[in-house]
């Protein structure tokens, strides 16, 4: 569409009794001109495409093609054409333009967040004119597009100051709705019912039944597509709903996807047993079971009309209205867990499967958050033996450019590793570009290093590679994480692909 | 502060004093001065627990000629410790004040699963499976074993408790459960086994009611604590069904096929020891023709349960001829089984007494009625032959042996009550036998008789003359004591209408009528929305629960209160109603605020308070009656109408009423706390129902809110809520003293406590 634009000759009225001004209506994308025929005239007009709607005569009725625009501010501007094919074409021109604004639109709402104020762009360009290091780790990584311009800001917040740090978005508590409550529609005329899934409603069904999460993350869509997902997983609703066990039980034995979704939650009934330990002690019921032995087996009295008909409850197909209630108001009161805002079901599945397993995550994380510090740590001391002694100071020997080279490289490797380390676990096929990119980066330093290292004059050659070893070290296991990483995912779809285990 | 009852000095850790409190100690020492029992009716959050402790420490002290021990019973753990908190502040304050001869040792006392801390022990996952773990570890047998085998493992703590010998002691002290555990695995010493050998030197005992009242239990824990003991059950407004529980005991089919099993399993072990070491049965033999049914030198961890039958029934003789040897006991207890499964194949109801039951077992089985007596003691002697330790395996024949033993000591005050299925669900074959205990006085008489004071208390015992003839004793004292307030923090209503005007209720004809279920839904989507923080509803049984809330979700009223709070609800799983609790609170916490649905009657109802902002509003959705055509219910009415002169109806609205109370009573814990009470059923209006309702209730229940709609009841709240918000006096004004200093009491002391102003 870039590039097009319709020329049609009109007369334009600011009002419907004006007899109008003829002239040329001219529209391209983001702009409506209208230019009349007499230059004198004042009722020029240029106008923003956007926001603009449309009302028009009909063709056929006895009125003239009349199109009138009404600009969001409020202003109506009439124009007569000279035919209906004339108005038809700019009518759908801007119609199309009204369109195709809509997705910049979103583009644009997903991004604002990320819009910077004037006076915190003053602030950056402040800082890296204050800081000449800060200036060529900019330019380094930011200009070469290895880091964007806000992950090279994300991590220096603090640099920033309070103002600058975005507010902390206030979380959006869950709605206390069942996700049970949802009905779905019908046609009327079959026996078709269709369900409405929103992303809200995914992440809730995740969240309170991580069976059927653990099943979306196994079988999609290696196994079956999401739409097959979903319609299994409301075909055991039902059932359930329908309180007839035998057939549930009949269809399970048929149908192991299905009986999947059928079966006690298992993976719940092991988050209640972790739960149940950090219990307030007030309210800790099962410690009172534990005196109470005129209820052992069979003892105390049974059927005196004080206790109630138990229903059989053992039955493996059966799953009451209370308990989902309970559930359903523990995860509304855990709230959104997770921060990812993505529409792909399965990121959500992953990011809460995640979350659960939290403390062996926080764990991953810790390993190479030492490994980071440890790097930091060499630095710093040599800083310090810089400030300290500086006579004694080994870098001190090293001739300047070799010595502001090695501290440069530092401070690089630095800030590639801290990206590098806070991408992991890759959720987002974005974070895997950038850790495509920054391993990219990481080697093309690791080659300088060695470059350096052959450089330098031979007595200084064996100090160097000493100061260059741990910055070596630390790529080096990023590397090895970065491998195994790719290893693991490779291994892990295609293991999806053949369930079997054939390669 | 310290003060002067008649001759005794007491101590009481807090500068101020409630006047009921002192009416309290007063009633109490009269008590103890006349070495008999009493009843005292104090609300809830008057401080009645240190009231109670304080008074019979100070007496204590008093009389350090004679000095009793206290054995204070809470109904749940958490009172336990709740109990031995507040008696560690009131110890430091009577050391502080009189030096190392106020030190006192104090306990709390419960299951091996509350105390053990063997890691591998309490893996097991139920009570019974941790004992047997235990057993599996301490019985001495296993331990004279491991002394060749060293791949046996035993429990550490055990060992090094044995080793310590006459040395393990708790130095004085007051110990909760945790501060037991953590002594314990300080000094390497098993808690449990500590804790109980403890027992007779401690001079207060907290442990659950079951220790005392349970023949099981108590026949092994509370042996041997001395008469010049006080009693003390709180929260006893339930007692009388803690009692006959007790004695009641059933026969399923699966415990029939349990029973069998362990049969089979016990002949094998029969033939085993006979191959291998047939001297032990043979030593056995010997000592039950000597008359000894257990070994006389048992170790604490050897025993597990004690004989089902109170202490004074049990006969002191030698186990009968035909059940001496091993093979012939089994051979009887293969009899009984058949006999049993028989009489469970019936199609009708059967009701019968236990003497013919007993009869018709000899006409047809064999089985004398000695015999059957001696079925407990003959199972556990051979069982401790056997050397068998996984006692949970073999609680089906533990069960039938109880109930053999028990049908053959009692004649009177039970019945046999065999039933094909449950009247409420006759389309699920489910055939029990029952034997079910009529009086509640048998089980609480032995400690009646056995200590110098029972003190038996609780918030709500109204009416107060029923329980000393439920129980049949005579106290010295029976008094109700009110509350004093500085402003009305509560607010009881009855509601008898919708906002239609249509009348609600619960009972058997209109509790599925769809207006009634609207009624009520609506009424608490209205308080919902008014009502900050929590808000508790109780239904009168589980079946009415689920249906109703089945209803509601339906019909969108569900949604309406989701709209407005979470909703948590009791189920009959334990875990999962703790969680579901544990929630609400955080819920209500974080300012969600959340609503509870609970049942009467219920684990919940007997044991959680629903204080501060946990409850605000507690709605009683109908009247808690029994189910009445239940045939034990029945034929415990007909036994307490014949022997006791209760009419039915009395009973029947005596204890729904004190049901409904607990429940209500769950939202005020203390006086500086605020809550409504809803009875929504129009019967509740009937002066004979509402009459039976504790007194400091009652004084609370205006005539104006006796007979609301529910859009009064609204307006009513919300007058109340805004009145609760303002700011208040505590000590009380105008006369009204609600907080006695010591320098009241001096007064008062003078002028006599009459004056005391309410």
């Amino acid at each position: 569409m870039a590039g097009e634009q319709v020329e049609k000759r009109v007369k334009y009225k600011s009002s419907v009794k004006d007899p109008g001004t003829p002239g040329f209506l001219k529209i391209s994308e983001g702009m409506l001109l209208f230019v009349p025929n007499d230059p004198k005239s004042d009722s020029k007009l240029k106008v923003q495409t956007q926001n603009i709607t449309q009302k028009f005569t009909k063709e056929g009725s006895n009125k003239p093609p009349w199109l009138n625009l009404t600009i969001k501010q409020g202003r109506n501007h009439i124009f007569e054409f000279e035919n209906y094919p004339d108005m038809h074409a700019c009518r759908d021109f801007i119609t199309a333009l009204g369109k195709s604004d809509e997705e910049p639109k979103k583009a644009a709402v997903s991004t604002s967040t990320e819009q910077l104020s004037n006076k915190e762009l003053e602030l950056r360009f402040k800082l890296l004119r204050e800081n000449s290091e800060l200036q060529r780790l900019h330019k380094q990584f930011v200009e070469s597009k290895v880091l964007t311009e806000d992950e090279f800001w994300a991590t220096r917040k603090k640099l920033l100051g309070k103002d600058s740090i975005r507010k902390s978005k206030q979380q959006l508590g869950l709605k206390s709705m069942m996700v049970s409550g949802i009905k779905p529609s019908t046609d009327g005329r079959t026996n078709r019912v269709t369900f409405n899934l929103t992303p809200e409603i995914i992440f809730q069904i995740f969240a309170e039944k991580p069976a059927v999460r653990q099943a979306f993350i196994n079988y999609v869509p290696s196994k079956m597509t999401e739409k097959d997902f979903w319609t299994k997983y409301f075909r055991a609703e039902y059932l359930y709903s329908t309180k007839n066990t035998a057939v549930a039980a009949a269809e399970a034995a048929e149908d192991e996807e299905l009986a999947v979704f059928l079966k006690p939650d298992e993976i719940l009934a092991r988050e209640t047993r972790q739960k149940i330990r950090r219990v307030d002690p007030t309210l800790d019921m099962e410690a009172d079971e534990g005196d109470d032995y005129s209820h052992l087996m069979d003892h105390g009295i049974q059927r005196d009309g004080t206790m109630d008909v138990v229903e059989p409850q053992n039955d493996q197909f059966k799953r009451s209205l209370l308990q989902d209630l309970n559930r359903h108001a523990a995860v509304v009161l855990e709230g959104r867990s997770i921060d990812v805002d993505s529409e792909d079901t399965r990121v959500v599945a992953e990011a809460l499967t995640r979350v659960k397993q939290g403390l062996m995550f926080h764990l991953k994380i810790a390993d190479s958050i030492q490994v980071f510090s440890s790097l930091t740590r060499t630095i710093s001391t040599a800083k310090n033996i810089i400030g300290k002694n500086p006579r004694e100071s080994f870098l001190d020997r090293l001739p300047k450019s070799t010595k502001d080279e090695v501290l440069h490289h530092w401070t690089s490797i630095q800030e590639l590793l801290r990206h590098f380390w806070s991408s992991y676990p890759i959720t987002t096929p974005y974070l895997h570009t950038k850790v495509g990119k920054l391993k990219d980066a990481m080697s093309n330093t690791y080659s300088k290093l060695d470059a350096m290292k052959e450089s330098v004059q031979s007595d200084l050659r064996h100090q160097v590679s000493l100061l260059v070893r741990p910055m070596q070290q630390a790529l080096d296991a990023a590397f090895q994480h970065y491998e195994a990483d790719l290893q693991r995912r490779i291994a892990k779809s295609s293991g999806g692909e053949r369930p079997n285990g054939y390669v | 502060m310290i003060f002067k009852i008649e001759d005794v000095t007491v101590y009481f850790p807090y500068d101020n004093i409630y006047p009921e409190q002192y009416e309290y100690m007063v009633e109490l020492k009269r008590t103890l001065d006349a070495k008999g029992h009493c009843l005292l009716e104090m609300p809830t959050g008057t401080g009645k627990t240190i009231a109670l402790l304080s008074l019979i420490t100070s007496y204590r002290l008093s009389r350090p000629d004679s000095p009793i021990k206290l054995v204070y019973c809470t109904r749940t753990v958490h009172e336990m410790e709740k109990t031995l908190a507040e008696l560690k502040v009131l110890h430091d304050y009577q050391v502080l004040h009189l030096g190392t001869q106020a030190k006192i040792l104090a306990i709390g006392l419960s299951s091996r699963k509350n105390l053990c801390v063997n890691t591998k022990v309490l893996a097991a996952e139920n009570r019974d499976s941790v004992d047997a773990a235990c057993r599996k570890r301490t019985a001495s047998w296993v331990r004279a074993l491991s002394t060749e085998n060293p791949n046996i493992e035993l429990c550490d703590y055990f060992e090094n408790y044995e080793k310590a010998a006459e040395n393990a002691l708790l130095p004085p002290g007051v110990y909760t459960l945790e501060d037991l555990r953590a002594f314990g695995k300080n000094r390497g010493w098993c808690p449990y086994f500590l804790a109980r050998h403890m027992v007779q030197f401690a001079n207060v005992i907290v442990y659950s009611y079951q220790y005392l009242l349970d023949p099981k239990v108590a026949g092994i824990i509370s042996k041997e604590l001395q008469k010049e003991s006080v009693v003390v059950f709180d929260e006893a407004h339930n007692i009388d069904n803690v009692c006959i529980e007790a004695l009641s005991v059933s026969v399923r089919r699966v415990t029939l096929e349990g029973a069998n099993r362990n049969l089979n399993k016990i002949r094998e072990e029969i033939d085993r020891s006979k191959a291998t070491d047939a001297g032990r049965l043979r030593a056995e033999y010997n000592r039950l023709v000597e008359g000894l049914a257990l070994r006389g030198d048992l170790s604490g961890g050897d025993q597990w349960l004690a004989n089902p039958a109170l202490p004074h029934d049990i006969l002191k003789e030698a186990v009968p001829g035909n059940i001496r040897r091993a093979e012939h006991f089994v051979h009887v207890l293969r009899r009984l089984l058949q006999y049993l499964g028989v009489r469970l194949d019936t199609e009708n109801v059967e009701k019968e007494s236990p003497v013919s039951f007993v009869s018709s077992l000899n006409s047809q089985a064999g089985i004398e009625q000695k015999t059957l007596k001696f079925c407990y003691d003959r199972l556990q002697s051979l069982m401790l032959t056997l050397e068998i330790t996984d006692t949970d395996e073999f609680l089906p024949i533990q069960t039938v042996c109880d109930f053999a033993t028990l049908v053959g000591t009692y004649a009177r005050g039970f019945s046999i009550i065999i039933e094909p299925y449950d009247e409420r669900m006759p389309h699920i074959p489910d055939p029990i036998l029952q034997l079910s205990c009529h009086d509640a006085s048998l089980a609480i008489k032995p400690v009646f008789d056995r200590f110098q004071s029972v003190v038996i208390t609780s918030g709500t015992l109204s009416p107060i003359d029923l329980y000393p003839r439920l129980l049949s004793f005579t106290p010295v004292v029976s008094r109700s004591f009110k509350m004093s307030m500085t402003r009305d923090c509560i607010c009881p209503m009855v509601l008898t209408r919708g906002s239609d005007q249509l009348p609600v209720s619960t009972k058997f004809d209109m509790r599925s009528d769809p207006g009634v279920v609207r009624n009520y839904g609506k009424l608490l989507v209205e308080m919902v929305s008014i009502v900050p923080d929590g808000v508790v509803c109780f239904f009168v049984s589980y079946s009415y629960m689920d249906g109703i809330i089945a209803t509601w979700n339906e019909t969108g009223i569900l949604k309406e209160i989701m709209q407005q709070k979470l909703v948590f609800i009791e189920t009959q799983d334990v875990v999962e109603t703790t969680l579901a609790l544990d929630n609400y609170r955080r819920a209500c916490d974080c300012g969600r605020g959340a609503v509870f649905f609970s049942v009467a009657r219920g684990k919940v109802a007997e044991g959680i308070d629903f204080d501060r902002h946990y409850g605000r509003l507690v709605v009683m959705y109908g009247v808690p009656f029994q189910y009445t055509l239940s045939k034990i219910l029945l034929a415990r009415l007909e036994y307490l109408r014949d022997t006791f002169q209760i009419k039915e109806g009395d009973f029947l609205t005596f204890d729904a009423l004190r049901q409904a109370a607990q429940c209500v009573g769950r939202v005020i814990r203390s006086k500086a706390d605020y809550g409504m009470m809803i009875f929504a059923d129009k019967r509740y209006s009937r002066h004979d129902k509402r009459s039976k309702l504790p007194g400091w209730i009652l004084s609370h229940l205006r005539d104006a809110h006796l007979n609301l709609s529910t859009d009064m009841a609204i307006h009513i709240a919300r007058e109340f809520l805004r009145k609760m918000a303002q700011p208040y006096d505590k000590t009380g004004t105008m006369g009204r003293k609600t907080l006695l200093t010591q320098e009241d009491l001096e007064k008062m002391a003078e002028t006599g406590v009459q004056d005391m102003a309410y």
